[in-house]
């Protein structure tokens, strides 16, 4: 055989471009792919429901591949016929936009051998919820003394500058948002009053930061002394050493439902809701509940240990009566004009 | 050209060299721009109504203005910096032996082997209430509480002029290195002081260095989203931040590529002035 250069050129760009472009090659036979959260979330799922999925599932292949909501749903939106993510985990927020673009399938209800064990918050016929992420109050035990216990303690005048919030961008700050004007006599419908009430905080307000991962800078760095926060976020600063508690206010912890997806179009659909199957089991959610990864469990049947009942709830009962939900169908209607608004009045 | 010519001109070269990173601009940066502009002439999200309602909305929104304002504003006061606190190096760097050469260039580049992550995180350490700037100060006696210095506009161009220094410090470097060093020495006998002899004969021939030093700080500047975000907090809003708010938090694309395109336009309108600067002190010097 003799190879000029022409043929070795196209041998070499072919080769290149099935390196480049893999799904010329397989278009078809391509493993479930889960598109988790990144960083602890990755960490989570990658130690404990993967492993759970395949031992389940005969070895089958799966990929992580962790981003962002928004860019989730970029991605599927892009190619909505052969999508290239088989499951989606959505905050309540872009969850529904999801559903309301038309990118998710019903949950097979019938089907699911768990469904029925989760508490009923939890049971979301577009995607169930397999944890909760909750939002309490987060402060340094070593500047402030007393732990606080109501949301209206940020407003004392002894944490004049230490006050950390985020901005609207995250769930975080959007539902912080909402508790505050409840508390004030608002609702999901209206946020004036919440809107009044930061007005009133700015001189304990030290920092307004862009994300709530800069909250746990700030705390590092001395800069805020208490602030709005999430407990997976604590737990994990914690754990790093640095001075931080999570109490759950009086008023009720914020819970927002962390839901999960089968995606519509999906080439693996069996095994996504498999995946999904495995995410909601008692199992799964008990070793994700325990240290180091502290997940607030939604199945029923797991007995609640360790720090999560010692700061939010020992049972399924006492959880209902501590969390509150929030109507993300309400907030994400009005989310943009909110957002606008705090960019324009929240100046410090 | 329509002519075969029987000789090839030396000086012209075929284009097809220049063809796979042509074609590579075209499909990798000017369609996903066509696109951008397409999409930011629709009224509606769901991008199905055409319209100019987008670029009203900002251009008659005072508020979008603002943040269109204080972005470019920030720019020119970093570049500033950079330029007051870049010269006097650029200008030693000419004037001392190699062994100390290589030390200030080393000490110019360092910045650029680190992440612009991990530089500006080092900056929220120096700039926080517990940080290196108010802890010493307060150690001296000067202030009794610590001075608020992080999520200021202060903060954010100190540490921006730092992060986006050897942008300027380089291209200054090449251009004074250009300077024949005898103009120095003829000023001077010719009666000049050193003031003088600066602003008559070593400004004046440094400009292009200066300008393309500028205008490479100010676009690096006014883009700089983590710098920007990080030091700056969520109250400060910039462009690049709005930007990230309408397309990622709000899924607004059509508002989303309208600001692109504007803040597009208006830093390509700050970056030709820059250039028309150029091309005239490029006469200047020359005269």
């Amino acid at each position: 055989m003799i190879l000029n250069r022409r043929s070795l050129m196209t041998t070499a760009l072919t080769l290149g471009a099935m390196k480049a472009f893999p799904g010329l090659s397989f278009a078809q036979a391509r493993p479930l792919v889960f598109a988790t959260f990144t960083g602890s979330w990755e960490e989570a799922h990658k130690a404990v429901l993967v492993p759970a999925f395949r031992k389940a599932n005969a070895d089958a292949a799966m990929v992580l591949d962790p981003m962002l909501s928004v860019d989730q749903i970029a991605k599927v939106n892009a190619a909505k016929a052969n999508p290239p993510i088989d499951v989606m985990l959505h905050d309540p927020g872009p969850a529904l936009v999801a559903i309301g673009q038309d990118l998710v399938e019903p949950y097979p209800v019938e089907k699911s051998a768990y469904y029925k064990e989760l508490i009923s918050e939890a049971q979301e016929p577009m995607g169930p919820a397999p944890f909760f992420q909750v939002v309490g109050l987060t402060y340094n035990p070593e500047a402030v003394k007393t732990p606080p216990t109501s949301w209206a303690d940020l407003w004392k005048p002894e944490f004049k500058g230490r006050v950390g919030i985020t901005n609207l961008n995250s769930t975080l700050g959007t539902g912080w948002l909402v508790e505050i004007a409840k508390m004030r006599g608002g609702s999901e419908a209206n946020v004036d009053p919440a809107f009044k009430a930061i007005e009133e905080l700015k001189p304990n307000l030290a920092a307004v930061a862009a994300n709530p991962g800069a909250l746990a800078t700030l705390f590092q760095q001395g800069q805020i002394d208490i602030s709005p926060g999430n407990f997976n976020a604590i737990q994990i600063l914690k754990a790093r050493g640095v001075p931080v508690e999570f109490v759950a206010p009086k008023e009720g912890a914020i819970a927002f439902k962390t839901t999960i997806h089968i995606v519509k179009n999906s080439p693996n659909r069996e095994l996504a809701f498999k995946l999904i199957e495995a995410a909601l089991t008692a199992e799964v959610q008990t070793t994700l509940m325990n240290p180091p990864y502290l997940i607030v469990p939604t199945n029923s049947k797991v007995t609640m240990g360790g720090e999560i009942a010692r700061v939010l709830a020992k049972d399924t009962a006492e959880l209902k009566q501590k969390f509150v939900f929030q109507d993300w169908k309400k907030i994400n209607e009005q989310r943009s004009a909110w957002i606008e608004r705090f960019n324009r009045e929240i100046k410090i | 050209m329509g002519t075969a010519p029987a000789s090839r001109d030396v000086t012209s070269y075929g284009m097809g060299l220049a063809a796979p990173l042509a074609l590579f601009f075209l499909v990798f940066f000017v369609a996903p721009l066509l696109q951008l502009l397409w999409l930011s002439l629709h009224n509606d999200t769901a991008a199905l109504h055409w319209g100019l309602g987008q670029y009203l909305h900002f251009l008659t929104d005072p508020f979008s203005l603002s943040v269109l304002g204080s972005t470019l504003l920030l720019g020119a006061e970093v570049t500033l910096v950079c330029l007051v606190l870049g010269f006097p190096i650029a200008w030693l760097y000419q004037r001392v032996g190699p062994r100390l050469q290589t030390i200030i260039i080393l000490i110019v580049l360092l910045p650029l082997l680190t992440s612009v992550v991990v530089r500006t995180f080092a900056w929220i350490v120096i700039l926080g209430r517990q940080g290196i700037i108010n802890a010493t100060l307060q150690s001296l006696g000067i202030i009794d509480t610590p001075l608020k210095l992080l999520y200021t506009q202060f903060g954010v161009v100190i540490a921006l002029a730092q992060v986006q220094m050897p942008l300027m410090t380089l291209p200054l470097i090449t251009a004074l290195g250009r300077i024949d060093p005898n103009l120095d020495d003829a000023s001077c006998s010719l009666g000049a002081g050193s003031w003088r002899t600066f602003f008559r004969i070593v400004l004046p021939l440094s400009l292009p260095g200066v300008i393309a030093g500028c205008t490479l700080t100010y676009a690096a500047a006014i883009t700089a989203f983590i710098t920007q975000s990080l030091i700056g907090g969520g109250q400060m809003l910039f462009m690049p931040m709005y930007l990230y708010q309408q397309a990622s938090t709000l899924q607004n694309w059509p508002f989303a590529s309208a600001i692109s395109i504007i803040f597009l336009l208006a830093v390509l309108a700050v970056v030709s002035v820059f250039t028309t600067l150029g091309r005239m002190s490029r006469g200047y010097g020359g005269a």
